[in-house]
């Protein structure tokens, strides 16, 4: 359903790690290759946090500031009443590019370490914090979610019962009523 | 009415009531939610505000609606660009201006960090990301210095140069520290005032001076 958000999900941040792989072909510039991987991280955490969460699986998460100056974290979570097999294709999608990226950053980070190229360090912890923030914000949506999912149902229920109940009470003061006049 | 002892129906109503408990302290149908949002709106509103957010830095008055509305990308682009400007410019080889580079973006934003952190401990009511952007932000006086620099030291190099430069640069430090204390000092407790200050005017003052230094080979 939604091809395009797909396809960008996935675009800039496996174009961030093959770029930082293979960054010795593209330039022999360090800053030309720091600047376009930032600039790929960058719009990376932005397309997923505000664009492809939602449109994938619903969800979102924000910080707002109220007038006394507080901030808020807000975790919203779409109620979702059908569950289509595409969209359970591009969910799948969508939780395994959030998950494996930030590991594979990780190992990065492991890797640069040890073998001293200490300069892309700072890269590798940029990227490393946006992918982790974006991953503990949907993962917070989603199990904030669980708890809307079973709120939902319940009040669905309760709606369901409810007007049963009224026709019922209707139905009891009626009768009850009809009753009253019948014994009266 | 004695058929009324037998209705059992006030105590379901409760499920009523929680239709109306949203989740958390929303409920995504309210008017603000950005759930179903088109994209395009999205990009939009983010670039206004990322504009707005520059008018502000070059006129700052106190105005509580901009702190309200942070964001990172401003600070992102001018730490790009100054580190860009600030680096040897010589010809692409493998260790050109690298370490000058990072160094750059780690001073900016580690020293933006420290500064947060200092004004958080000493109780400020600002949040950790607002504060960053306020001071990513108001690098832009500074930023704008450095453009100037480098097209001063492309005319020459002697000592009227430098004079310019000297007064420029200390032209738009003053702006950077006073647009940034406007809005942040007033978070904080009148008698804390010059301690959250100080670092902010250290931080400008060392950017300032890597504008000043340099010297493009």
């Amino acid at each position: 359903r939604h091809p395009l958000a797909t396809f960008f999900h996935l675009f800039f941040r496996v174009s961030a790690i093959v770029t930082y792989l293979f960054c010795d072909w593209f330039s022999n510039s360090f800053v030309a290759c720091f600047v376009t991987i930032l600039l790929l991280l960058s719009f990376d955490f932005w397309s997923v946090k505000n664009v492809t969460g939602r449109l994938l699986v619903g969800l979102h998460w924000r910080n707002q500031i109220d007038e006394d100056g507080k901030s808020h974290w807000m975790f919203e979570a779409k109620r979702v009443p059908t569950i289509a097999a595409s969209t359970e294709a591009e969910a799948r999608i969508f939780w395994l590019g959030l998950i494996i990226c930030p590991v594979i950053w990780t190992m990065f980070f492991f890797s640069t370490l040890f073998s001293l190229k200490l300069k892309w360090l700072a890269l590798v912890i940029a990227g490393i914090s946006l992918q982790t923030a974006n991953l503990y914000g949907y993962i917070h949506c989603k199990l904030g979610g669980q708890k809307t999912i079973s709120r939902v149902t319940s009040r669905l229920c309760g709606t369901a019962d409810v007007p049963k109940r009224q026709s019922r009470r209707i139905s009891e003061d009626g009768t009850e009523e009809h009753g009253k006049t019948g014994t009266r | 009415f004695p058929g009324l002892a037998d209705v059992s129906i006030p105590q379901d109503i409760p499920v009523e009531g929680e239709i109306t408990v949203p989740v958390g302290s929303h409920s995504p149908d309210e008017d603000y939610s950005t759930l179903d949002e088109p994209v395009k709106d999205t990009i939009m509103r983010d670039l206004k505000a990322v504009g707005k957010k520059f008018v502000h830095v070059m006129y700052p008055r106190k105005s509580s609606a901009l702190l309200r509305d942070w964001d990172l990308w401003g600070p992102l682009v001018l730490c790009v660009s100054l580190a860009l400007m600030l680096q040897g410019g010589s010809a692409d080889s493998k260790d050109d201006g690298g370490p000058q580079f990072a160094e750059v973006f780690v001073i900016i934003w580690f020293g933006a960090v420290v500064i947060t952190l200092n004004s958080k401990l000493l109780g400020g009511t600002i949040s950790f990301f607002q504060s960053l952007c306020v001071l990513g932000y108001c690098v832009l006086p500074l930023t704008v210095a450095m453009l100037v620099c480098r097209l001063v030291l492309l005319a020459g190099m002697g000592t009227i140069s430098f004079i310019i430069r000297l007064i420029v640069v200390g032209a738009m430090f003053a702006w950077s520290t006073l647009a940034s204390t406007a809005f942040l000092a007033d978070s904080q407790p009148p008698n804390r005032k010059a301690l959250v200050v100080y670092p902010i005017f250290l931080f400008y003052f060392v950017i300032s001076w890597m504008i000043l230094t340099f010297t493009p080979q």
